[in-house]
């Protein structure tokens, strides 16, 4: 199956667990950012121009589903969040579970930011997260993520054998 | 040197893709409300996945519990425990049959207190990032849901439509920071407009802000906040909140609160209220 399909596939996987989060908690985007893992791991799995384009593709789908009356921010915010995360993984050694969920960490705070500054550009009304929220929603991202990625790593290495 | 080329290459695509992104966001913003056809299309594709995955959800849930009970009965008494079950099941069945009866009842008697025509709809999803107050309903344009319908429920008023899909449609929830009605204080008549917060529920509750009040109205907690009818969108006489404080502001205006009477964020049905609305230029009649 082609790289794209399985990114298509992941991006679906994260539609459904935000909606579905969305029926147990009032407000899930506060705490998880599902299609941001999906970025993170096309990135470090599959480089910078995966990455990006990943991040686009999942940015495009959580702004037209889940965002605000301007769609783009969160998906400019991916794309280039894929780009840099693809880029590190291109020159640095990230292969642990805990180096990727550092990862995994700094692209939710990146992508926060990001967010916020272009929100702030465009004069588009958010409410900004604050510091704390946001660390908060990072070391979640950071602790799902990490478990995840080694799960489908797992599972990668078990079929490839 | 080998490498430089598809790096370069990833690069050249990386400032086209932001350049690109740029633009759309630019037009948008330039653009001013409304729906883009991509907006659109996008919600239209896959909205069906959201209004799917209530179901799913649901499902799984019950059977994870059916399982996990039907465990624990066999361990004790078989069937005298599949009797409670049954009896369990039943009364939590009538128990939330009851509960769905209840909000239906006061949604009906919402809908035929108000002398617009209206349609019931169920909230599919809400709140996906956390910049935003939205809700997305399963009724869309085939409903005859409109662009800047007005949605209120049996306790409030809840927003406005602001996207529309064939079968769906988004509602950009009065607490949000570009969310607003023109309103009135029900007792003094103090004219006013809510607004959403600049700040996030991590500074405290997430309430409403009366703006353009003098600071010699007569305006104390505990008033009752109506719809005003003048922004030409939400009808008049809404119940939006009741005011929760009344400080000095900075300006000539007063810092004023609104605790909003809809309750956000376990909101199941909610009631989109199709109106007529007469152009602005359009000159009313006195009578």
């Amino acid at each position: 199956m082609s790289r794209a399909f399985w990114t298509a596939f992941a991006i679906a996987g994260a539609v459904l667990v935000e909606t579905a989060l969305g029926y147990l908690l009032a407000s899930p985007g506060r705490y998880l950012d599902p299609f941001l893992l999906v970025v993170v791991y096309c990135a470090l799995v599959g480089g910078e121009t995966h990455g990006m384009l990943a991040g686009a593709a999942a940015g495009w789908v959580q702004d037209a589903l889940f965002g605000g009356r301007v769609l783009g921010l969160s998906a400019l915010a991916k794309l280039v969040t894929g780009f840099a995360v693809g880029a590190g993984a291109g020159r640095f050694l990230i292969a642990s579970a805990g180096a990727r969920a550092l990862v995994v960490l700094l692209a939710t705070v990146a992508d926060v930011v990001l967010v916020q500054w272009l929100a702030s550009v465009f004069s588009v009304g958010v409410f900004p997260l604050s510091p704390l929220g946001a660390l908060s929603r990072a070391s979640l991202n950071a602790l799902v993520g990490g478990l995840l990625f080694a799960l489908v790593d797992r599972r990668l290495r078990g079929s490839s054998r | 040197m080998v490498q430089a080329a598809p790096a370069r290459r990833s690069r050249l695509l990386l400032a086209g893709l932001v350049l690109a992104h740029l633009a759309a966001i630019s037009h948008q913003v330039d653009g001013g409300g409304g729906l883009s056809l991509l907006q659109r299309g996008l919600l239209a594709t896959l909205s069906p996945l959201q209004r799917g995955v209530g179901a799913v959800v649901g499902g799984v849930a019950e059977a994870w519990r059916g399982w996990a009970f039907h465990r624990e009965t066999f361990l004790e008494n078989r069937r005298l425990e599949a009797r409670v079950r049954q009896l369990e099941t039943e009364l939590q069945a009538r128990s939330s049959r009851a509960q769905e009866a209840e909000r239906l009842r006061d949604l009906l008697a919402l809908r035929k207190a108000m002398p617009l025509e209206t349609l019931a709809a169920q909230v599919v999803g809400r709140d996906g990032v956390p910049w935003f107050r939205h809700l997305t309903i399963d009724k869309g344009e085939s409903d005859g849901v409109a662009l800047d319908d007005p949605v209120v429920s049996p306790t409030g008023v809840v927003g406005r439509v602001f996207a529309v899909g064939p079968r769906a449609a988004r509602v950009q929830v009065l607490l949000d920071r570009d969310g607003g009605a023109g309103v009135l204080v029900e007792r003094s008549r103090v004219p006013g407009v809510v607004s959403g917060q600049v700040s996030g529920p991590e500074s405290g509750a997430e309430d409403l802000v009366l703006n353009y009040v003098p600071e010699r109205a007569d305006v104390v907690v505990g008033d009752v906040v109506v719809t005003s009818g003048l922004d030409q969108i939400y009808p008049k006489g809404l119940v939006v909140g009741r005011v929760r404080f009344v400080g000095k502001g900075a300006g000539l205006f007063r810092d004023i609160r609104v605790e909003p009477s809809a309750r956000f964020d376990r909101m199941e049905e909610v009631l989109v209220v199709r109106q007529a609305r007469e152009p602005l230029d359009t000159p009313r009649s006195v009578e």
